[in-house]
């Protein structure tokens, strides 16, 4: 029994082995681009949106105002970061309901990689924000003394959100596996259905946390703001 | 449990693939449609607010002009009873005007027409008097009138003959005058009674139309005169008597 999906080669391409993580996300990411592409392709001013534009609506808005609510901001280039964080984890979860399909978010190599991509999107976007002096001073705050602390409280963040998203994933995955085997019929289906909450619920966290930790670094601090007289 | 670093890494380019993907593909198309639709939405909101200050522009210059009109219409209204009620007055003063001249014209009218029922009923009064009288005389006497009235005449004169004397002065002709002529043997009796009161004045007799029923003496300056007009006034206010007591009867009869 295979626990990663890192470990089944599909097939090979010009001599390179692509595991079932690497293709599994490949159909994903050709799902939503290609969604994307359909519902969006007749967005015209002058048609009418009919269910499928409103459906796309709702969720980017639903994103927009989730980052909102917790950056206190409307920020363009966060919504397209979360927001494809959010649809890459919540449509990876949702298709283990697909006989056969093992979801990318099973494998540590890819919550590993999110998680890596997040370390390094909240630098860029302090950076970009605050500029290099000013986010490299939130390290030092509230004093040099937490500068190693900030430091092991940046790699943490990254290494709960990598093992959090794993290890909820694969567990849901691995017990549907052992349950197949002992009882075919009936717990499978049932925690299928709990995998999809989770599914869904841990896309939401691993989004949500994703902003709070990119909007902490890009936050103006309120000592820099002039106070009014 | 183990991490495969190439998967890690292709991982995250295919994650950063997928970022400029759905930025393509679908968030730019998305949130462009909710700009344009936030834009379109709000410059309608702009123009309905622009319709609607409009709109209560024209609301207000459609008030301030009715309200023009209104007073206009109360003005116009006043100038047309004001100016009603003077053309009243005036039909009024020229109606009541009229109204007194058809009055006094009828007044005068009827006044001309009382003269002449007057003048008629003396005439007829005299008239049947004199018929009366006449008749009586000759049935009662076996005399004429015209006698009697020349003795009645010269009876009046006697004791009036000095003051007669006096006021005829130095006349040479003294002239008497009646209705029709008189017989000959009145105007000779006449002249005789005459010539003895005053024996230096020629006599001579005539007639007018116009004059009553009876004989003027005029000598000079001096007139005597007898003629039925005091008989007809006194007929007159005789058979008045008579009619006021008539209809005083008449009434009693009927309250009775």
């Amino acid at each position: 029994m295979n626990l990663s999906p890192d470990q089944t080669i599909m097939f090979q391409a010009w001599g390179v082995p692509i595991n079932a993580t690497i293709f599994y996300t490949w159909v994903v990411m050709a799902l939503l681009t290609v969604s994307a592409i359909l519902i969006t392709r007749n967005l015209r001013p002058d048609v009418p949106p009919n269910r499928w534009r409103t459906m796309l609506e709702v969720i980017v808005q639903g994103i927009e105002a989730q980052i909102e609510e917790v950056a206190g901001r409307r920020e363009r280039h966060l919504l397209y970061y979360v927001g494809t964080l959010f649809l890459f984890v919540a449509m990876s979860n949702l298709l283990l309901v697909v006989p056969g399909f093992e979801p990318p978010t099973a494998s540590l190599s890819t919550t590993t990689a999110l998680a890596l991509s997040v370390l390094i999107a909240v630098p860029l976007f302090g950076i970009t924000s605050r500029g290099l002096g000013g986010y490299l001073k939130t390290y030092l705050e509230p004093s040099f003394i937490m500068l190693p602390f900030n430091i092991i409280s940046e790699f943490s963040r990254g290494i709960s959100l990598a093992i959090r998203l794993y290890g909820n994933i694969m567990s849901g995955a691995v017990i549907a596996a052992i349950l197949l085997g002992v009882a075919p019929f009936f717990f499978p289906v049932v925690m299928d259905v709990l995998g999809l909450l989770t599914g869904l619920i841990q896309a939401y966290i691993f989004a949500i946390l994703a902003t709070v930790y990119i909007s902490s670094a890009t936050a103006t601090p309120p000592n820099t703001e002039k106070e009014n007289p | 449990m183990s991490i495969d670093w190439i998967t890690v890494a292709a991982q995250i380019a295919n994650f950063l693939v997928l970022v400029w993907l759905l930025k393509r593909f679908l968030y730019r198309p998305i949130l462009d449609g909710i700009d344009a639709r936030e834009v379109e939405i709000r410059d309608r909101m702009q123009e309905a607010v622009l319709a609607k200050e409009q709109a209560r522009a024209v609301e207000k210059a459609y008030q301030d002009k009715v309200h023009a009109l209104n007073v206009a219409q109360s003005e116009m209204t006043e100038t047309i009873r004001k100016s009603a009620e003077e053309q009243r007055d005036v039909l009024l003063a020229d109606a009541q005007k009229r109204l007194e001249r058809e009055h006094d014209a009828l007044k005068t009218h009827l006044d001309d027409e009382a003269q002449k029922y007057t003048a008629k009923m003396h005439r007829a009064g005299a008239g049947a008097l004199l018929s009366l009288t006449r008749k009586a005389l000759r049935d009662l006497a076996d005399e004429t009138l015209e006698v009697r009235i020349a003795h009645r005449l010269v009876e009046q004169a006697k004791p009036m003959v000095p003051d007669l004397q006096r006021a005829a002065g130095q006349a040479t002709e003294a002239v008497i005058t009646s209705q029709s002529s008189l017989p000959d043997l009145v105007e000779e009796e006449l002249t005789s009674e005459l010539r003895g009161a005053f024996p230096e004045v020629a006599v001579r007799f005539g007639t007018d139309e116009a004059q009553a029923p009876g004989l003027v003496l005029r000598v000079g300056g001096a007139q005597l005169a007898w003629t039925v007009d005091s008989y007809i006034d006194g007929l007159a206010c005789l058979i008045e008597e008579q009619l006021t007591a008539g209809n005083d009867l008449r009434v009693k009869s009927h309250e009775q």
